[in-house]
């Protein structure tokens, strides 16, 4: 809510009416006489080539997968093989004008999308810049086997090598575009700009969004293209990022050069159904899909619904729209409408629909037709078609049997290299800068900024020489320390952006972000609208085009809204790609308390569980800082846990205070809090003040000594000092605020029994939340850990302790019955 | 039916012996008479053959280990018989079988004084609950789990019990502590005794003066008891030594003879000085049977028989086999046996029973070879006197009518208990001695 913004009860509540613009359906009418004006006759006969080396591609996966062989040459692919047989025209008119910088994303059934999109490239780049792409993709390892006697052009070879790194790829070999990695559903290329496919519906829905915006920010060449399904147009998140796609912000806030719309048309592959469903008629409300612009913003995405069994239909399409791309008038949206003769897989019997129907569309089939239309024009000839068909049977059968080779296409050597996948699932780099070239824009010298000014007149150690603790507001807090780590780094790397709820003019719904505002121009620093599905998705896109950036989704409970982005997409591409991809995001995630059941819960054991996360909690300014300055020097995605209970809390344990220089804490290592001798105690996140509470009261009452140990990161996490430790106590305790089941802890007590069973003198016992929902503020203490709950578990579970009375039930009888409950 | 290979007792006053090499594996044929393993007691080693065909089914102790006698070593009989009715119980629990009942007593008694409230062992069926550090500790400190009353959770036995426990434990095993007190000797570095304690043989004496500058070195258990049996010896005595010297030129004359008679091929057996030595201490001792004797403190053994105990130096020490019945013995006879008994030593098999300082009445020791003028042997108690034999100087003496010639003479050194024989007695025996090497006839 900017102030400049006037909300005016009198224009607001005035009466009218919305009004609509009419929405273009199948406009288009020329035939390829009339077109040879703007097409030569050899991009005419291209097009042709393109839509047939697509369907003889997947007809040749149709077969292997159908009849375990294709023209001779018998294969079995076990993995999947999503098939657009039918929406060839759709592809290749989409990539037709598409440029090299210009990117596409798209579905689980892309196949078509990545060889039309290829096929472009190759047309456009030179034969030096093809070379080089692929002599260096993994080093000439997919460029090798394709290249070996060949004897033709640059470009026969390119086509050649795009067919057999996408065959390797779909067949899981270590010469595919992602060593194999992908596969099928999640093939891509990026020196071409195909962008990763995605086999959740709708998940490049919001990935490409930020794509876009990278494109915007960054002031990259090229526009974005989102290939998604007509049925996806019913996901959440695929709404959320044509809301973020489509904020006005873009035209009314942002400043100078950024004013204006992002670069993006979500291409709707409309081949009219979704798997089996009828998105028209069925499933889906809106009769013609263009319908969804005119809902979206006053520019009705500019949407029209195009012939897709028409290429120049579609290519017509995409050139009118690029121009209102480049007037920064986007984002668009077209409803390419298409059928697959093929089923939504090899399975599918079809039973959702008639053979008439089926025939119907094979009757009008866009390769015969546009092969028909060529003839008739005189463009080309009978054998001329032939001859293309023949010489693609041929590229496609040696592309089969080359890719199936197991001597120069291998599967990954997992029993040689057993860690190979391992060690691709995080890349660990230490990157000052995503483009250190370029200097990043900022509105004042960091010195000038308020709330720098404000901090150095804070004291950075909570205490003074007497020990005495200093006034809350003259202690530098955590956030103060979240503060210093994130603006450094916005004067340090100029992609870095930071985007969610209530990050600009508020400061974040708990002021980490205060002092932001001043220092950063919108384009750096926004609100989003209240949809976390699309702050992460549109993160992942900025991500992977090579940007740095800061999604925040205020309250840790709101992780579930973006549930697909956090655990299929975030985790997943940087192994996916073979390591192609980088993911340098870090997503701020804040632990509530105080409002009830859906503002208080910490899910970090849902992050943990995901592989391919780093996931970090801290709970000091010290660590605070040192950790975010680790999460955004590196390239890794991580999910940053933040608790509101201690915004404000002072630094309590570093000697000398938060140093004002940067430093970095590397990640997985806990921190000894208090050094104690007769039991450990191990917390996550906040609960370390209690855990604290707790050792100074089993010391003053009963003269034991606790070690307090501090998490501080869940992934990676290094076991060894909590085991020496142990080795001094064998006690452990290990305590968090997330409901005990299935909780991160009761991984570290499962992981810690395995590591030292020796040295254990009892179980782990977790001390963890209920396993109910928060109550209100009121009640918490009864269902939070609290200091009383850590010593009542050390008596019971641990090591009766003399003269101590229980007030909390943690017997086993009450385990057993806990669990029989489900409570 | 399997049956069990026992480590053989080798004398009434050897306990354990320690198992040298197994010549056969678990798994190996076996015939009567193959060797199976070596063994070794303090003085000597042995080997013990199969006494039955079968297959050798298990070994209970390794090359190094030591074994009570009689205990089971290995087991012998058909594959796949059992072997655990044979398994012997630990050698630890043999040897503290009669401390800990007095330990645990203790340690239990410390622990039911504790405040706390001890909840009894909950575990049921036997079994017994203890954490896994509480284990671990266990068998460090040699604290025996069974009799640990658990003070955790369920009355689970956790570390503190096994600390308090060991704490109940002496530090020491109680040889240790007399020998610490009584030869002032402080503990040392190693801590070979049950749970880690200190035991006697941990003991060093403390030398602040030299610093580290020496290596400690454990002794030999023939060294040990060499020193045992000497250090006894003067301080349950009243020694004393009387010196002689005997005229050699009649014994000298003799081995002459007898190495011709030897190289002729008339004689076997090579007779040597100590032989004639030996032979005429024999004939003495039948004239002075109160020297044939052990002193018992308030009785005395008078020997019918003279058994002659010989030193015999060796790569393991002194050991000082008896020749039983000597006195029946030809010169010859004698001869052949103090070398056969001699080479036995040196082998390391002789007959330990031969080596108890009571199978001898009387001992020789001859340091003559050595170029030894004079010293004072040291009884082999409960002995009453030993012989020891220097060497061979001439010495001047009076040829007759005045003329003094350089005759070899035999430096002869009579250590005897005045406890049990006066100096006139012993005198007179010295120079019995003499006499009959000057006069030895065969």
């Amino acid at each position: 809510m900017p102030k400049v913004q006037f909300i005016d009860p009198k224009e607001v509540r005035k009466a009218g009416e919305v009004t609509f613009k009419p929405i273009p359906v199948n406009q288009y009418n020329k035939s390829v006489e009339e077109e040879k004006a703007n097409f030569s006759n050899e991009d005419l006969v291209r097009i042709y080539h393109d839509m047939v080396v697509i369907r003889e591609f997947e007809t040749m996966l149709n077969d292997i997968k159908t009849k375990g062989e294709y023209n001779g040459i018998a294969y079995n692919h076990p993995g999947p093989a999503h098939l657009s047989i039918g929406q060839e025209a759709a592809a290749v008119g989409m990539a037709y004008t598409l440029g090299v910088e210009d990117f596409i994303f798209g579905s689980h059934r892309s196949h078509g999308e990545i060889l039309a999109k290829g096929l472009s490239a190759i047309h456009k780049l030179t034969d030096e810049q093809l070379t080089e792409v692929m002599e260096n993709h993994f080093d000439g390892k997919t460029f090798a086997p394709v290249k070996a006697n060949f004897k033709g052009t640059t470009k026969e070879l390119a086509v050649r090598f795009l067919i057999y790194g996408t065959l390797a790829e779909i067949f899981a070999r270590e010469t595919g575009f992602n060593r194999g990695l992908g596969g099928s559903m999640h093939a891509f290329f990026t020196p071409f700009g195909v962008y990763p496919n995605n086999a959740i519906v709708g998940g490049s829905g919001d990935i490409a969004v930020g794509a876009a915006l990278f494109k915007k920010v960054n002031r990259k060449d090229g526009i974005v293209v989102a290939n998604i399904g007509d049925a996806s147009m019913a996901c959440g998140p695929v709404w959320e990022g044509l809301s973020f796609a489509t904020m006005d912000q873009f035209n009314q806030l942002w400043e100078g050069d950024m004013k204006g719309g992002l670069p993006l048309i979500i291409n709707i592959m409309n081949n009219q159904y979704g798997m089996g469903g009828q998105t028209c008629g069925e499933t889906m409300g809106y009769q013609v899909a263009a319908r969804i612009g005119a809902g979206l913003n006053d520019d009705q995405l500019h949407a029209e619904r195009v012939d897709g069994y028409n290429p120049l239909a579609v290519i017509d399409a995409y050139r009118r729209k690029r121009k209102i791309l480049d007037e920064k008038r986007g984002p668009v949206l077209l409803d390419i409408l298409t059928y697959r003769f093929s089923g939504h897989s090899p399975s599918d019997a079809s039973s959702y629909r008639s053979k008439e129907e089926i025939e119907a569309w094979q009757a009008v089939d866009s390769i015969i037709w546009f092969g028909q239309e060529l003839e008739k024009a005189g463009v080309a000839g009978a054998d001329e078609l032939k001859k293309i068909q023949s010489d693609t049977t041929d590229l496609i059968s040696w592309g089969l049997k080359l890719s199936t080779n197991d001597e120069v296409s291998p599967l990954m050597d997992m029993e040689k290299y057993p860690e190979l996948i391992g060690e691709m699932m995080f890349s660990d780099e230490s990157v000052d800068s995503m483009e250190p070239e370029r200097t990043p824009e900022v509105n004042h010298p960091m010195a000038e900024n308020p709330r720098v000014k404000q901090l150095v007149k804070k004291e950075r150690f909570a205490f003074d020489d007497q020990g005495k603790p200093f006034s809350k507001i003259k202690q530098y807090g955590l956030r103060d320390g979240l503060f210093e780590a994130i603006v450094d780094r916005f004067y340090k790397d100029p992609t870095l952006i930071a985007y969610g709820e209530e990050n600009r003019d508020w400061g974040g719904a708990f002021a980490v972000y205060r002092g932001l505002t001043e220092a950063l121009p919108y384009h750096r620093l926004f609100n989003s609208p209240i949809a976390e599905a699309s702050i992460v998705g549109t993160a992942i896109g900025y991500a992977m085009c090579g940007g740095r950036v800061i999604p925040e989704i205020m309250y840790c409970d709101f992780l579930g809204r973006s549930g697909d982005e956090v655990f299929n997409q975030l985790p997943k591409w940087q192994a996916m790609s073979g390591n192609v991809i980088k993911m340098p995001v870090v997503l701020r995630v804040s632990v509530g308390s105080k409002y009830g059941a859906q503002h208080s819960q910490d899910w970090t054991a849902l992050a943990a569980h995901i592989p391919g996360l780093k996931v970090v909690f801290p709970a000091t300014p010290y660590d605070a800082k040192g950790l975010m300055n680790t999460a955004l020097q590196g390239t890794d995605p991580v999910i940053f846990f933040e608790s509101q209970r201690i915004y404000d809390i002072g630094e309590q344990f570093h000697e000398g205070g938060v140093p004002e220089g940067y430093y970095e804490i590397p990640f997985g290592d806990p921190d000894v809090k208090r050094e104690g001798s007769d039991v450990t105690i191990l917390s996550i996140g906040a609960t370390l003040y209690r855990a604290l509470e707790a050792a100074d009261q089993l010391q003053d009452k009963y003269a034991m000594s606790a070690e307090v140990i501090d998490a501080r990161s869940l992934v990676p996490f290094n076991y060894e000092p909590v085991i020496e430790s142990l080795k001094k106590t064998g006690r452990l305790v290990i305590t968090g605020d997330a409901s005990a089941r299935g909780s991160f802890m009761k991984e570290m007590a499962s992981t810690i029994t395995e590591l030292a069973f020796d040295e254990l003198d009892a179980p782990p016992v977790v001390v963890g939340s209920r396993n109910w929902i928060t109550p209100a503020y009121e009640l918490e203490e009864h269902f939070f850990p609290q200091a009383d709950w850590i010593i009542d578990a050390i008596h019971e579970k641990i090591v009766p302790i003399k003269g101590h009375v229980v007030s909390n039930n943690f017997t086993t009888t009450e385990l057993l019955r806990r669990n029989k409950n489900g409570i | 039916m399997a049956s069990p290979v026992i480590m053989p007792r080798q004398g009434q006053s050897v306990e354990t012996c320690i198992i040298g090499q197994w010549y056969k594996a678990v798994g190996e044929q076996v015939k009567v008479g193959d060797i199976l393993f070596s063994y070794e007691t303090d003085k000597a080693s042995f080997e013990e053959e199969a006494k039955e065909d079968g297959e050798l089914l298990a070994i209970f102790y390794e090359e190094g280990d030591e074994v009570p006698v009689l205990v089971n070593v290995a087991v012998l009989g058909k594959a796949g018989e059992s072997v655990d009715e044979f398994r012997p119980g630990s050698v630890s629990r043999e040897e503290v079988s009669e401390e800990p009942e007095a330990e645990e007593q203790q340690a239990t008694k410390e622990l039911s004084v504790e405040p706390e409230v001890i909840i009894a062992n909950e575990a049921g069926e036997g079994r017994l609950r203890i954490s896994p550090r509480a284990k671990v500790m266990a068998e460090k400190l040699g604290v025996s789990v069974s009799k640990v009353k658990g003070t955790g959770p369920q009355g689970r036995i956790i570390a503190r019990d096994i600390e308090q426990a060991a704490a109940a434990l002496p530090q020491m095993t109680r040889l240790a502590q007399e020998k610490a007190a009584t030869e002032k000797l402080v503990a040392g570095e190693a801590e070979t005794g049950i749970g880690g304690r200190i035991a006697a043989e941990n003991l060093v004496e403390y030398q602040s003066v030299y610093g580290d500058d020496f290596e400690v070195k454990k002794l030999s258990n023939m060294r040990k008891l060499i020193a045992k049996s000497m250090h006894q010896s003067l301080q349950n005595s009243a020694q004393l030594t009387h010196h002689m010297s005997a005229d050699a030129r009649r014994i000298m004359a003799l081995r002459k003879q007898l190495k011709a008679k030897l190289e002729a091929g008339e004689l076997n057996q090579n007779i040597t000085i100590n032989d004639l030595v030996c032979y005429a201490v024999i004939q003495a001792l039948k004239k002075f049977p109160q020297v044939n004797t052990h002193f018992l403190g308030d009785s005395m053994r008078w020997f019918k028989k003279v058994h002659l105990g010989l030193a015999v130096d060796t790569d393991r020490g002194l050991m000082v086999p008896a020749i039983r019945q000597a006195d029946d013995l030809s010169l010859e006879g004698l001869s052949s046996q103090l070398a056969a008994v001699a080479a036995q030593c040196r082998k390391g098999n002789v007959n330990p029973e031969l080596l108890k300082p009571e199978a001898a009445s009387f001992t020789v020791s001859n340091l003559g070879n050595y170029g030894v003028e004079m010293f004072t042997p040291v009884i082999n108690l409960p002995q009453t006197a030993i012989l020891g034999v220097c060497t061979i100087v001439p010495r001047p003496k009076d040829l007759g009518d005045g003329v003094y010639g350089f005759v070899p003479m035999m430096g002869l050194s009579l250590t005897y208990d005045h406890q049990a024989l006066d100096g006139g007695e012993a005198t007179l025996f010295l120079r019995e001695v003499k006499d009959q090497i000057e006069n030895l006839t065969i």
